[in-house]
């Protein structure tokens, strides 16, 4: 998994590249978690995300937890057909 | 990875690998190397992908919760007749407590739960068995194709 985070303004992106895993699961909460934790809104753009699993699910509800305390929020950009499939079936459970 | 050929329409691979998270891209590849070799389609695939992904992680997670640096092996089998494959798991670690495998309440999403969830959505049955010896768990699902 590789990723690369860009700056504008009040908004941070963060675009992540290849398998979400729970294996690297630990390593977008780091690259994330303080982002969010400075306050400033987080884009995450999942247009290079070929497999996410329930790892990945969890660390997006943890984002948008995370933000709602530090009054800022989350959103998902460019979602790749693979993880909106994840996505639309993790609904139905969230 | 091992092939045993019944007949041209009973198919079963297997292969065994550490347990640990850094091993989930390999049941991966693995499976989806199955899948391609089986015909499955493609939008099936990677359903079918997730689901074994999920039950090897629930492995990794809990059977071996307190044993992170485990050298133990896990074992993916995958057998496909013309009307249904059945995936089965094999592991040594802490016997599973069928009544505590349930997805979690809503306000409390993990990745175990949520990955459990997953698999009752994708598969058609889920079952817990001793495994025979030397294995402790024998995790068994199976999809009507």
């Amino acid at each position: 998994m590789k990723f690369k985070v860009t700056e504008s303004e009040n908004v941070s992106t963060v675009f992540l590249d290849g398998e979400i895993d729970m294996d690297v699961a630990d390593n977008v909460r780091e690259v994330v978690f303080p982002l969010i934790d400075s306050g400033k809104e987080v884009h995450l753009n999942l247009k290079g995300v070929q497999y996410m699993d329930s790892s990945g699910i969890s660390v997006i509800v943890e984002s948008n937890q995370r933000a709602k305390e530090k009054n800022t929020k989350v959103e998902l950009k460019e979602v790749s057909q693979p993880v909106e499939k994840v996505l639309a079936m993790a609904r139905k459970f969230l | 990875m091992s092939t045993e050929v019944g007949d041209t329409t009973n198919l079963s691979e297997k292969k065994d690998f550490l347990v640990n998270s850094s091993s989930l891209k390999d049941v991966r590849s693995f499976s989806r190397e199955v899948f391609e070799k089986f015909k499955i389609n493609e939008e099936l695939r990677e359903e079918l992908v997730l689901a074994i992904a999920e039950a090897a992680q629930n492995i990794v997670k809990h059977a071996y919760k307190d044993y992170p640096d485990t050298q133990d092996r896990m074992a993916v089998r995958i057998s496909c007749t013309d009307k249904e494959l059945e995936i089965s798991f094999f592991d040594k670690g802490k016997p599973v407590e069928k009544s505590k495998v349930k997805h979690r309440a809503i306000d409390d999403v993990k990745p175990g739960g949520l990955g459990t969830f997953f698999i009752q959505e994708i598969m058609d049955s889920i079952k817990f068995k001793e495994g025979d010896k030397p294995w402790i768990n024998n995790l068994v699902l199976t999809k009507k194709l």
